[in-house]
């Protein structure tokens, strides 16, 4: 005749003890010991309170149409200019050269993002002009909507020269976010919503590019054109304009941002839970064979006649 | 709201079966090429209707459209043509009209060229890929027994093997475009106005601000008037360091500018204005805005002439004189403009009174040259402007400014006004040369470290005390002041502020004699105070003159020049601040810093 297990079920003994003993001053160590080394652990293996955390998001980014060129046309440093600013083209007299620009931005995927900045810029010479270096500033508006709200202006740098006079320069590259420090989580981050170039000012230090430069970077949010292998095409027939290709696109980019309150708590929370777990599982281990075993002395009662409440 | 209401299935092997069942296959003869080229495109439902679409581009927010049914299209506008559906009639390689396009094997007029072609720009026109069985025409060129090649082409379903597809669907206009909103009289504008935030053209051609304020006087930034009704221009460097003539100059913006001209003696010297003194003396300039404000000439300060060895003598000018550029020999030309300086005087009510300039006239010799003009213009107050001090800081240094420096007298510390003559370093010639020529003098700046040299040829060091002696002249500077104000505005007759600069040459005790190989200042400073506005304060400055101790020529290790340095060091010696509680926790236990951080 075997026997096996038809039922089972935990029977629950209650240790009762006076506030002035040893088994009530065991309770508080064991309490401190359980809940409060967690923290310390969870804190000092790092990375307790989130500080820093990444998103993706596509930017809306529109070219605003300004521009500014700079090529010089031989090696003693004369140079044609043009930009989209009317008081800097007054102020370039003889040095003014009005190209012929076509601009497409394009939205690839349709999903009314604008991917990519189709730019042909022909520059007509003179007979006795080549140009051996190239210097062109665009203006972009970019936006970022998901965490917080950016808004701002900025811009993308090429600089090219060659000791070779050129016929054409092709560039293709990426507009890339630069943050210094991470966004806030939420609001309006608009501090930067102004003008890189300020076209309306008549002075020739405005359009100075060291000063627009600077200034530019000072700045804790800025995107750079990486164009990591400008084409420079040698070679220009007589007669014919010097070219710029440019293509830039604006891909999806990884913004770090400080996250926010309730964020930071809840991974603190995920890790503190996780070590106070095996805290817990340890000491009650701990406290079973203290009171079971009677190495502090507890009144046990038994379930004897369980009362039905 | 926007779940599409297609049904999708889960679509495992049954599927299969409905392939090209309606395949309708003509075939020509042509070579084989080999590209692959698909081309895709969305599947438009015939009339689009105004359901809840899933606009992923920016619909017009203006009430005054209902799509589907304009009120009052503009007639260029007019409705949308009913779009293309079936994939067999879409054809986009097929841009010349009843003329063959090379390549293209969708163009139905191709039928003799058809030999000529070698590979199909289009090979494949498809519907939406999402759908479980979408409509195909595919062409490839295939070569047959005889060696000849044939075009295939085919309409058919393709069966799509992907789990999640979208096997019928009956949401109108779900994998099309939404219908684009009409332009309308009322809403055009508002449209316009949307879809094009940056264009062209743009740019507005401002009104200088000058004529719209109401006040009689200039305000800062403003452009100054001359009495021709022209602007007062000072030429500045713009995107390259080439002088820009048209610059105009700012009311109250202090500017100081370099820029470069390139000439040609022969043909500019007495014909480019830039170079001639009276462009920039010849001036009536508005004291104010107005029609009726006082003109006021700009006065002749001083003419300082140059020589092209860079002595300069001043010259005692009469009013109204003028010294034209003068080409004396193909290749020097003399009272060419080097360097300009006005000094405005203003009023409180905006008005300017007075204006001198002061300019440098040089002789320059070369047929052709890049020629340097320097360009400066200060704006000082009516009354005390002239004897306004400028202070490196208020009260503790700041960086980038000139140290203040002075020497002991009997009565306290005599200080020179003139930001220029303070502790100075030597600065780095094109001659090199320690012993010849005239030396430049940089000042010392505060907290900027800085080197520069020249070099001492043997033969010329032979008679050692002279050479010590001069070569010590050479690196302190004429003058070379004794103390150095602890704070900017440390005032002259309390002594205690000033640090004596501590030397640790001993001239007494040369024997024999020592040439001082470098000149090095030590400067020790600390930030105090707030850590929002610190106040710098130096705190000890010692001079540390290095001499040699072994002959020259071991020194200099063979070659007949010994390179002698001048330096300046900042050490900051004060506490950096440490992050922590504003208040510690009296708890014992420590706690980081950031322990608490989103809390704190």
């Amino acid at each position: 005749m075997a026997f096996y297990e038809v039922y089972s079920h935990p029977a629950l003994i209650r240790y009762k003890t006076s506030v002035c003993t040893k088994a009530t001053l065991f309770l508080v160590v064991v309490l401190c010991l359980t809940y409060i080394p967690p923290l310390l652990v969870a804190y000092r293996s790092q990375g307790f309170w989130m500080k820093r955390s990444t998103y993706e998001e596509q930017p809306v980014v529109r070219f605003q149409y300004q521009t500014l060129l700079v090529a010089a046309t031989n090696t003693q440093g004369d140079y044609v200019a043009w930009s989209t600013f009317p008081h800097l083209n007054n102020m370039l007299g003889a040095n003014l050269r009005i190209p012929a620009v076509s601009v497409r931005e394009e939205d690839q995927n349709q999903d009314g993002k604008l991917d990519l900045l189709n730019l042909q810029l022909h520059l007509p010479l003179k007979p006795e002009e080549q140009v051996y270096s190239v210097q062109l500033l665009l203006t972009f508006s970019y936006k970022l909507f998901r965490m917080s709200t950016v808004v701002m202006q900025s811009l993308a740098y090429v600089q090219h020269s060659s000791s070779v006079p050129g016929a054409k320069l092709f560039i293709s590259g990426d507009l890339k976010l630069q943050q210094r420090t991470p966004l806030p989580h939420r609001g309006v981050y608009n501090v930067y919503n102004v003008s890189v170039i300020d076209g309306s000012s008549p002075f020739a230090s405005a359009y100075d590019l060291d000063n627009i430069i600077r200034s530019y970077q000072n700045r804790n949010l800025t995107t750079v054109l990486s164009c990591p292998m400008p084409v420079w095409t040698v070679g220009r027939a007589a007669g014919s304009p010097f070219q710029i290709n440019a293509e830039i696109r604006y891909p999806v980019e990884v913004i770090s941002y400080r996250p926010g309150f309730w964020e930071t708590i809840k991974f603190a929370w995920i890790q503190y839970v996780s070590v106070l777990l095996i805290f817990l599982w340890v000491f009650e281990r701990i406290q079973r064979f203290v009171f079971q075993n009677q190495v502090l002395t507890a009144v046990p009662i038994p379930v004897g006649k369980p009362h039905q409440s | 709201m926007a779940v599409s209401a297609a049904v999708f299935c889960l679509l495992f092997l049954f599927n299969a079966a409905t392939t090209n069942e309606n395949t309708t296959s003509y075939n020509l003869n042509t070579t084989l090429g080999d590209q692959n080229v698909t081309f895709n495109f969305m599947e438009n439902d015939t009339t689009p209707q105004p359901t809840e679409f899933e606009s992923t581009s920016p619909t017009p927010s203006s009430t005054s459209t209902e799509p589907p049914q304009p009120a009052e299209p503009l007639p260029a506008s007019g409705r949308l043509p009913t779009t293309v559906t079936t994939v067999d009639s879409v054809c986009p390689c097929d841009l010349h009209e009843s003329v063959c396009d090379i390549n293209c094997c969708c163009d139905r007029v191709c039928a003799e060229e058809l030999s000529l072609f070698t590979s199909c720009s289009v090979d494949r026109v498809s519907g939406s890929q999402q759908l479980c069985s979408g409509d195909v025409a595919s062409y490839s060129l295939r070569i047959t027994i005889d060696g000849y090649s044939e075009l295939q082409a085919s309409v058919g379903e393709e069966p799509n093997y992907d789990i999640l597809c979208i096997q019928s669907q009956n949401r109108v206009g779900g994998l099309s475009h939404p219908p684009p909103a009409l332009p309308t009289d009322s809403s055009f504008d508002s449209l316009f106005k949307e879809f094009t935030s940056f264009m062209f053209g743009s740019e507005e051609r401002q009104v200088s601000s000058a004529e719209l304020q109401d006040s009689s006087g200039y305000q800062y930034g403003e452009v100054m008037l001359t009495a021709d009704r022209g602007v007062f221009l000072l030429p500045a460097a713009a995107i390259t360091a080439d002088c820009v003539d048209s610059s105009p100059a700012g009311f109250l913006k202090d500017q100081s500018s370099v820029c470069s001209r390139r000439v040609t003696l022969q043909q500019h010297c007495s014909s480019l204005p830039p170079l001639s003194m009276n462009t920039y003396t010849d001036i009536q300039l508005l004291a104010g805005k107005n029609e009726d404000a006082a003109v006021i000439p700009v006065q002749v300060c001083s003419v300082v002439l140059q020589s092209v060895e860079g002595t300069q003598t001043e010259l005692q000018i009469s009013d109204g004189e003028d010294l034209p550029p003068a080409l004396l020999d193909p290749s020097l030309c003399a009272n060419v403009v080097l360097q300009v300086a006005y000094v405005m005087k203003y009023s409180p009510a905006g008005e300017i009174v007075n204006v001198s300039v002061s300019l440098v006239l040089g002789s320059v010799s070369e047929a052709e040259l890049t020629l340097e003009q320097e360009f400066h213009i200060t704006f000082v107050q009516e009354d005390g402007g002239e004897g306004a001090v400028h202070s490196s800081g208020n009260p503790g240094y700041v960086v980038g400014l000139p140290l203040v420096s002075g020497t002991r007298t009997a009565e306290g510390i005599v200080g020179s006004l003139d930001p220029r003559d303070t502790l100075s370093l030597l600065l780095s010639a094109e001659q090199q040369d320690c012993l010849r020529g005239p030396q430049q003098r940089a000042p010392v700046l505060f907290a900027v470290d800085s080197v520069s040299g020249c070099t001492l040829r043997l033969e010329d060091a032979g008679n050692c005390s002279l050479v010590q002696q001069l070569l010590l002249d050479v690196l302190r500077g004429p003058n070379p002041p004794q103390h150095v104000a602890s704070f900017r505005n440390s005032l002259l007759d309390s002594p205690m502020d000033w640090l004596p600069i501590k030397n640790n040459l001993n001239p007494g005790e040369a024997q024999s004699c020592s040439i001082p190989l470098s000149l090095h200042l030590e400067v020790q400073w600390t930030q105090y105070g707030s850590l929002v506005n610190p106040q710098a304060q130096i705190v000890s400055i010692k001079e540390i003159i290095q001499t040699n101790t072994t002959s020259l020529e071991v020194l200099s290790a063979g070659s007949s020049t010994l390179s002698i340095s001048s330096s300046v060091a900042f050490i900051p010696v004060s506490a950096a601040a440490l992050p922590g509680y504003r208040a510690t926790p009296t708890i014992d236990a420590k706690l980081p810093f950031d322990f608490f951080f989103p809390f704190v």
